[in-house]
């Protein structure tokens, strides 16, 4: 009779203990969702509609592993994928994004593979595109062979560099030239050399985005070499980086992000280093000012960094993926403070993580976090949400260009009585990765007043009243 | 005719070695331009038999600190040296090695100040934390005045039980601070610079607490009984230090 009370006391005890923890926690994980979620080697992550179904898929890379296009069915996260070339599993992929390079409202994939750690490589890159005959690889027509990236790289962003609706691939190659692809008269061309950013260096991360021009300008963080941001001038790019203090020269590159850290309606730049200071570059009279401090730039074996609103209360955090030590996570307080929260789920100990990207792939208005792991051991994909138990309100922009595509470097900001609070519509950002192409925003309490603004990115901005909350509102471009 | 030439060619000899003369000149006097790609850690393993010249780097960060401080030289390429050696243990450090965060009582005020200390090895963060203390320094550099945050140890020179693998000749003019070869502020000295250095607030020192080494491993080290001290500089650097 004792030992059953004792028994049922004991139950009892777990039961309230296992919910005081995961009331506790940040995250949830629901790393089970994923369908056959095997130990691999995984890369970069992109966030994309691969089948025109108006939906969004995680496109995961494989390292010697197959690309999986992970959709979202029945409850389940399924590799969605048939076709050989996006496959690829012979290749080694590591960095991906995803934009419209043909003006036809869809976008197209660029898998940047790898098979050496620096100079020429053996396997070109592939760019797929979703034709009638199903996924073809535009690098391997005959036209576009002798434009070929044989150089081993990074990451890739897309850039609507003269704000028409027609994306050009930034590909940060590392021991040799910096590639830019365009596709004209249905060939893909090499425009870096004359654009003038065909330049030699360590490439790793590189985002692009409203940063300074009013246009899509780029930043890019590299190893071994000062950090580059590009000012987008007419369509044509000069390095600003050494003048506005963000080149960084004795720092390693990695993750990297645009945010509106000090909630006032502009893009700035969040980068972090590998073993060094992570910088958060503030515009403040024509420089840049890192007003990172203690704990956030705290020095780690950093990999992707992704800005968000996890937990929908208004404020962004900043989720920084580590490899072979925990990550970190940190919500951006008002005036730039960086509060840590301490997480369980998501804190990988022993994760080697090596991308991540979010979206609000179930549909359900709260942010995925999926986060690849590989590089020096195949371990399987983890995927996690925010345990939000009071009620929330969101708002969801989905910004198209002329072209229905989604419009990548745009900027929205929402305004209301408590904020102006910007967001990048994500042209490749993290290390290796990109993300939804949407706003998303957590509304905070006593928040009223909405508007929203879209710069496109020919720079012409649009103002949109809000009526109501909780859903994804597309917008078009005229 | 051949006079002319004559003179054409003395004048011209004169010329030739008044050229040489300034050519000579100028790269005596050129100063080492730093740029990112000019290699800092060769420079100091270059400069090494000079800082030691009985080769004993034992608990030498002072020596170091000096040294560095007397180049002519940018702020940015100060940090950059700075980053190269422990200013525990003397060793040089190899570049892009990741630095602990850590914080140190303040000299001036008692508080407590964090920043990142870039060391050789654990037990010297350990060590630093417990045995050193911040002070605000000020210095003109070629690129103008800036004030930094240094480590720094109550002046060792009197002591009986000074530690006999240190060269204390590094350091000391009998009982004074000697100030050719070291740096002081207040009869402090001056052992390393402590990078990135600001008022701790709550999360940082439960940051540093939290974490395995600064906080678990520090703990144990730092309340072992001296004869039981291993690791790092085992018991030389707290002789040196410690009250």
């Amino acid at each position: 009779m004792v030992i059953k009370y004792l028994l049922k006391l004991f139950l009892v005890l777990i039961f309230f203990v296992s919910i005081n923890q995961s009331k506790a926690d940040f995250f949830k994980d629901i790393t089970s969702l994923i369908d056959n979620n095997d130990f691999r080697l995984s890369y970069g992550v992109s966030v994309t509609d691969i089948n025109q179904d108006n939906k969004y898929e995680f496109v995961v890379t494989g390292f010697g592993f197959s690309n999986l296009a992970l959709s979202y069915q029945n409850g389940k996260l399924i590799n969605i994928n048939k076709n050989e070339i996006f496959d690829d599993a012979k290749r080694k992929t590591i960095g991906v994004a995803a934009c419209d390079i043909d003006q036809d409202g869809f976008e197209e994939i660029y898998f940047l593979n790898t098979d050496t750690y620096s100079g020429e490589k053996k396997y070109s890159d592939r760019l797929i595109d979703n034709s009638s005959n199903g996924f073809v690889d535009l690098f391997e027509k005959d036209i576009n062979k002798k434009n070929l990236n044989l150089t081993a790289g990074r990451s890739v962003v897309c850039v609507d560099r003269n704000g028409n609706g027609k994306y050009g691939i930034y590909v940060a190659n590392y021991g040799g030239p910096t590639r830019f692809y365009e596709q004209s008269s249905r060939q893909i061309q090499d425009l870096a050399e004359q654009l003038k950013i065909n330049k030699i260096t360590g490439g790793r991360a590189v985002v692009a985005g409203n940063i300074l021009s009013g246009k899509t300008d780029i930043f890019a963080a590299n190893e071994r070499g000062k950090n580059f941001l590009y000012y987008n001038s007419d369509g044509f790019f000069q390095d600003i980086a050494k003048d506005y203090k963000v080149d960084d020269p004795f720092e390693n590159g990695r993750g990297t992000t645009l945010s509106d850290i000090l909630y006032r309606g502009r893009l700035d730049i969040i980068t972090s280093n590998w073993n060094g200071y992570h910088r958060a570059f503030v515009l403040e009279d024509n420089k840049f000012k890192d007003i990172a401090t203690p704990t956030y730039n705290i020095p780690s074996r950093i990999r992707t960094v992704i800005s968000a609103d996890f937990d929908n209360d208004g404020y962004d955090e900043i989720f920084m993926n580590n490899i072979g030590e925990p990550n970190k996570l940190f919500k951006i307080k008002e005036n730039g403070f960086f509060e840590e929260i301490n997480i369980k789920n998501a804190y990988e100990a022993n994760g080697l993580g090596t991308g991540a990207a979010v979206a609000d792939i179930d549909d359900d208005g709260i942010l995925e976090l999926l986060i690849a792991h590989g590089e020096s051991g195949m371990q399987p994909l983890t995927m996690y949400k925010a345990d939000i138990k009071k009620d929330f309100n969101y708002l969801r922009i989905k910004p198209l260009n002329k072209f229905g595509a989604p419009a990548r470097g745009a900027t929205v900001i929402l305004r209301s009585n408590l904020r102006k609070h910007a967001k990048t519509i994500d042209a490749g950002s993290g290390y290796l990765c990109q993300m939804e192409p949407v706003a998303h925003y957590g509304i905070r309490e006593g928040e009223k007043n909405i508007s929203i603004d879209v710069i496109w990115t020919n720079g012409l901005l649009e103002t949109f009243n809000v009526n109501e909350l909780n859903k994804t509102i597309k917008i078009r471009q005229k | 005719m051949r006079e002319i030439f004559n003179i054409f060619c003395k004048k011209f000899k004169a010329l030739k070695t008044f050229f040489i003369f300034l050519l000579i000149t100028f790269f005596c006097f050129i100063k080492p331009s730093y740029s990112k790609d000019f290699n800092y850690y060769d420079d100091l393993v270059k400069d090494w038999i000079k800082i030691f010249p009985d080769q004993n780097r034992n608990a030498a960060g002072p020596k170091f600190f000096k040294h560095i401080l007397d180049k002519e030289i940018t702020y940015q390429d100060f940090i950059e040296y700075n980053k190269l050696y422990c200013a525990v243990s003397g060793s040089l450090i190899s570049p892009n090695s990741r630095p602990d965060f850590v914080y140190l009582k303040s000299a001036e005020n008692g508080e407590k100040i964090c920043g990142f200390y870039h060391k050789c090895c654990f037990p010297c963060s350990c060590d630093l934390m417990k045995y050193s203390q911040v002070k605000n320094m000020k210095y003109k550099f070629s690129d103008g005045e800036k004030e930094f945050t240094v480590l720094t140890i109550k002046n060792p020179c009197g002591k009986k039980d000074f530690p006999r693998e240190v060269n204390r000749n590094y350091f000391c003019n009998g009982e004074v601070l000697d100030n050719n070869q070291v740096v002081s502020i207040d009869n402090r000295l001056v052992i390393g610079l402590l990078h990135n250095s600001s008022k701790c607030n709550e999360q940082s020192i439960a940051a540093i607490d939290k974490d395995e080494y600064t906080g678990a491993y520090c703990e144990l080290r730092n309340n072992a009984p001296l004869e039981q001290v291993q690791g790092g500089m085992g018991d030389i650097f707290i002789k040196m230090a410690r009250d």
